[in-house]
């Protein structure tokens, strides 16, 4: 383990006023698409490799490890496509902005590489819809990109021509979802496909796609550059690189910040954040959907392995959102339901019906029309949800479980405590059976 | 062959297929709502899921039991596999899924035309918890006009797409699509284009629960009270096989029979409207004669009698006979018909009414493979093919209406025994002219008009759905259809008219003409299938899977 300074953010400052567009000729200065043309170079099956040496997982949230991902693709079967998850749509997450707001070459060059490992003939940028100003800077960086060559051209020895498109989506939480960004990208409504066949038999436009997280993408340069081992060096043997982790929330000091993989939650937010503004409570360490970290899981080591150990579904998206002792567990609980009844798509039932009805009795709690059997369907509405236990067909209404779920196994009794009083003289509350 | 275990019954099966298709080939029920066979396969409803044991990759032997629920729709058979839909983790889906689809549904099971043959009261009573647990306030959907023939009751809407998917799939027309998202999300029409496609109804009838209604039958019968008899489509060449559902003597409606061949799941509009003819207002229903230069109402003796002397008298007065078929009966009466005609007159000539054809064939598709999903035929009438098959067999004279008209004119053809269309429209102009001047006319027929006005003899006969027999499609294959309702009142098929013509003693049976047919070198009616009589209400649910 050791972590010497920003890898993915090293062209950006901390200092907020000195941050500016990089641009292309900027980019090439200090060092940029050197890893680009070192790949040209290579065999498409030797960087495949240094990938998968070098450990990269899945920024997106599932962390499945890229390189293996990479190797699904059906083999001499093209034409092949790319689709870069730029939706970011995850509350408490805003790293992929923060990188390509001001570093879009870094993403670029990540897709241009590849490209070339995978012959990609077309790269499909999908950003959220909301990210207006983002999206014009990344259509300004992708012509610099086309003029200088990066696109556009066949690689080497082959007649298959990189092309890229920037794509932006119509603001929807489940476009994020892989398949769900498919169909939306191939203008139809963002309904999450069933599976098989896995995206890289055949993804978009049925062809076979790979779907990666720009951040994800954005690690290769430097694996490229300097080798699996150097990336293996950061972060746990589970969980190697960088990381970019944004901290909101009851903090001093919000922001993006980069760090090795395993990480301690608390040291994170005290080394770069600033520490907790007032006493922390909980904190979401991975964007809503992995559940809640509870108070006395502060210094959670932000990695892959984190979820068995501390009772969350895993590390999600690294992004933490801090919530100090003035939090209200069950409003943050409401809003996040709301969140999911307002974002499911409405295919399967579980997650349709289960997220607005688990959303109205939370409503009701928590204006003091509580019971004390609430809680206990409450939460078998919540472990209802989602593809672990199979009941649906995406992993938005695992969110909704693992929500629910922690809030309430982890804060029981400002549940209790939000139920109206005279209701529960005398009568056992209980979570799950267990008695609060 | 392979085999596998579903809920511990040792199932075989071929190919390619789902657990659900494996279970539903093999009569075990698993709860489904948005399965079905006819449409793509989308896995949301999520009431099929169970637990499934599979063969280890590396050691067939073992078997591995897969840890989350999988849906049995969507989970491809495997040789030595197990699958448990009553497991207790099955059930609970099972319990919560009913429960969740149960949250914002209004109840409203008296009202409801779908009462008895829907899935959520069936599915309620069978994995369902009895109970609500639901204390919120209910979403409540609106009421929607989406058709001519269609009404949308929102709020029964259980969101299983099947009939997005029929419109995008099968009919290729798309008119419907979910709007909104999440729990606010609906079915709906888009503005101004409406559900009118020519199997636009099949909607209804994929619709699991009393969200899609049949405007025509709302509210007109509760379907408990419902007979089913199987059939075939009397209005088109198509051969669609359908089932009649009826009540004392009253058809409510018409809903498919599965047919791979043919209809598959489905019927056209035309098909599924097209019976109103049966209860026409104007039906005839006494034989009547011209006697003294006005009609009379005479009995049925009477009316044989008379039909007897004035085709024979007609041939001994030195003049000859015409036999004129109709497409709309079935290919046994047209035997006997002629049979009857030619058994006066050896030299009679055989014509048939003329069949209608409006425009040409539709030829639908489904617009993402291209591929043909149904053809709504042009020739509406169900048996030209088995008039024609009959006329080949006895051959000597056969001639066109055209034709026919020259011989009338010529006084060569001075009496005719004439079976008419139930559809006295446009198209049977040219042959009222043909029988212009004929001295006698035996008109068989349900209803009046025109060539009734001619008639020195009306015999009232029954329609298709009052007796049996066989009907041959446009492509030759022949169908057995059995009576659905008792004929109105003194109304008799036209099949036992000439089967008493002919001088036989006993009733009229289809399977003793079809012996006799089969006798005269006929083979093709020695074996007709019957298709199974009476259904069940639970079978006619399967039946509309
Ligand atoms: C409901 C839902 C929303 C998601 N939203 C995003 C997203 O906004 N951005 C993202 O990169 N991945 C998102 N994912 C994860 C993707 O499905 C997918 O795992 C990821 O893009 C794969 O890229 P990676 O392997 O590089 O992480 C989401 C997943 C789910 C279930
Ligand atoms: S789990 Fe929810 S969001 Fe995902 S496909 Fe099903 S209904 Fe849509
Ligand atoms: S209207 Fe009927 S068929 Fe259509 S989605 Fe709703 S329940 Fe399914
Ligand atoms: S029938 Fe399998 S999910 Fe609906």
């Amino acid at each position: 383990m050791a972590f010497n300074g920003p890898i993915l953010l090293k062209r950006i400052p901390d200092e907020a006023s000195q941050r500016k567009l990089i641009r292309y000729d900027d980019y090439v200065a200090s060092g940029g698409y050197k890893a680009y043309n070192q790949a040209l170079a290579m065999k498409p099956e030797d960087i495949i490799n240094v990938v998968k040496d070098s450990g990269l997982r899945g920024r997106g949230g599932a962390g499945f490890p890229c390189g293996v991902k990479w190797t699904f693709l059906p083999k001499d079967i093209f034409p092949r496509y790319l689709a870069v998850n730029y939706d970011e749509s995850e509350p408490c997450t805003f790293k992929d902005r923060y990188l390509c707001e001001y570093d879009p070459h870094v993403l670029l060059e990540g897709i241009a590489i590849a490209g070339i490992a995978n012959r990609i003939s077309a790269s499909y940028i999908f950003i959220r819809g909301e990210y207006h100003t983002q999206a014009k800077i990344l259509e300004e960086a992708l012509k610099e990109a086309y003029e200088k060559g990066i696109f556009g051209k066949a690689y080497p020895g082959t007649d298959i021509v990189h092309h890229c498109y920037v794509h932006r989506g119509a603001g929807a939480y489940i476009c994020g979802e892989e398949t769900g960004l498919l169909e939306a990208l191939e203008g139809k409504r963002g309904w999450p496909r069933i599976k098989p066949p896995f995206p890289a038999v055949a993804g978009a436009f049925a062809k076979p796609t790979i779907i990666n997280n720009v951040e994800t993408l954005a690690c290769l340069p430097y694996i490229v550059e300097n080798g699996a081992a150097a990336f293996k060096a950061m972060g746990t043997p589970t969980s190697s690189g960088p990381k970019l982790m944004g901290v909101s929330g009851h903090v001093n000091k919000p922001g993006v910040y980069e760090e090795e993989l395993g990480i301690p939650m608390g040291k994170l937010i005290e080394k770069y954040a600033g520490g907790v503004k007032g006493k922390y409570k909980a904190a979401f360490h991975g964007g809503i959907s992995m559940g809640v970290l509870g108070t006395n899981q502060y210094d959670a080591p932000l990695d892959f392995d984190i979820g068995k150990a501390f009772g969350v579904l895993g590390l999600g998206t690294a992004c933490v959102t801090v919530m100090n002792e003035s939090t209200d567990m069950v409003k943050v609980a409401r809003n996040c339901v709301r969140f999911y009844a307002h974002e499911s798509c409405g295919q399967c039932t579980p997650c349709r019906e289960g997220s607005a009805w688990a959303y109205k009795m939370l409503n009701r709690i928590c204006d003091g029309r509580g019971k004390a059997k609430d809680l206990d369907l409450l939460l078998e509405i919540g472990l209802a949800q989602g593809i672990m236990p199979g009941t649906t067909i995406c992993g938005l209404a695992d969110g909704t479980n693992w929500v629910i779920k922690t809030i309430l196994q982890k804060f029981p009794e400002e549940f209790k405590a939000k139920i109206k009083a005279e209701s529960v003289q005398g009568v056992d509350v209980t979570v799950g059976g267990v008695k609060v | 062959m392979p085999t596998m275990e579903i809920d511990g019954k040792k199932v075989s099966f071929e190919g390619k297929k789902m657990i659900m298709q494996v279970a539903q080939d093999n009569g075990i029920e698993i709860p489904a709502y948005c399965y079905h066979p006819g449409l793509s396969i989308v896995a949301s409803c999520r009431i099929c899921l169970g637990e499934i044991e599979s063969p280890d990759p590396k050691d067939p032997t073992k078997l591995v039991r897969v840890p989350k629920l999988m849906p049995t729709c969507q989970t491809p058979a495997v040789d030595g596999m197990k699958v448990y839909t009553k497991s207790p983790k099955s059930r609970a889906n099972q319990k919560a899924v009913m429960e969740f689809l149960l949250i914002n549904h209004p109840l409203d099971c008296p009202v409801c035309d779908q009462a008895g043959e829907c899935y959520l009261q069936d599915y309620s009573f069978k994995y369902g918890r009895g109970e609500s647990r639901f204390e919120e306030d209910k979403a409540k959907n609106p009421k929607k006009d989406v058709g001519n023939h269609i009404l949308l009751y929102a709020d029964r809407c259980i969101m299983c797409t099947r009939c997005v998917r029929f419109t995008r799939e099968v009919s290729g027309t798309s008119e419907l699509a979910v709007f909104g998202r999440g729990h606010k999300e609906e079915i709906d029409i888009f503005p101004g284009k409406p559900v009118n496609n020519p199997l636009a109804s099949n909607v209804i009838d994929l619709c699991p629960v009393g969200a899609l209604l049949d405007k025509d039958f709302l509210f007109t019968q509760r379907v408990w009270f419902l007979k089913s008899s199987p059939s075939i489509s009397p209005v088109s060449s198509q051969g669609e096989n359908i089932y009649i559902h009826h009540n004392q003597g009253r058809i409510y409606r018409i809903k498919p029979r599965f047919n791979q061949g043919i209809n598959k799941w489905w019927i056209s509009d035309e098909t599924r409207y097209g019976f109103e003819f049966v209860h026409a207002a104007d039906r005839l229903r006494v034989p009547e004669r011209l006697q003294f230069g006005s009609s009379t109402e005479i009995s049925w003796d009477a009316a044989i009698l008379h039909a007897d002397e004035d085709l024979r008298g007609a041939v001994k007065a030195g003049g000859g006979l015409a036999c004129i078929l109709s497409p709309f009966d079935s290919t046994e009466e047209m035997f006997l018909q002629i049979k009857c005609v030619r058994s006066i007159d050896p030299q009679a000539w055989i014509a048939m009414t003329p069949v209608r054809i409006d425009g040409q064939d539709i030829v639908l598709k489904n617009p993402q493979t291209g591929a043909v999903t149904y053809t709504v035929k042009a020739e509406k009438a169900p048996n030209r093919k088995g008039a024609e098959k009959m006329m080949a067999h006895f051959g000597g004279n056969i001639c066109t209406l055209g034709e026919l008209h020259e011989k009338v004119k010529n006084k060569k053809v001075t009496a005719a025994l004439l079976s008419s269309d139930p559809f006295p429209a446009a198209h049977v102009a040219d042959y009222r002219q043909v029988l212009t001047g004929i001295q006698t006319l035996i008109r068989l027929g349900t209803r009046g008009g025109a060539v009734y006005e001619r008639s020195t003899l009306s015999l009232p006969v029954c329609t298709w759905a009052e007796k049996s027999g066989v009907f041959e499609n446009f492509e030759g294959r022949i169908q057995a259809f059995v009576q659905a309702i008792p004929p109105l009142d003194e109304t008799r098929s036209a099949g036992s008219i000439f089967w008493e013509l002919l001088g036989n003693n006993g009733p009229y049976d289809v399977r003793t003409v079809r012996g006799l047919m089969v006798a005269a070198g006929l083979n093709d009616y020695g074996n007709v299938a019957i298709p199974e009589g009476e259904l069940k209400v639970e079978e006619m649910q399967f039946a509309a899977l």
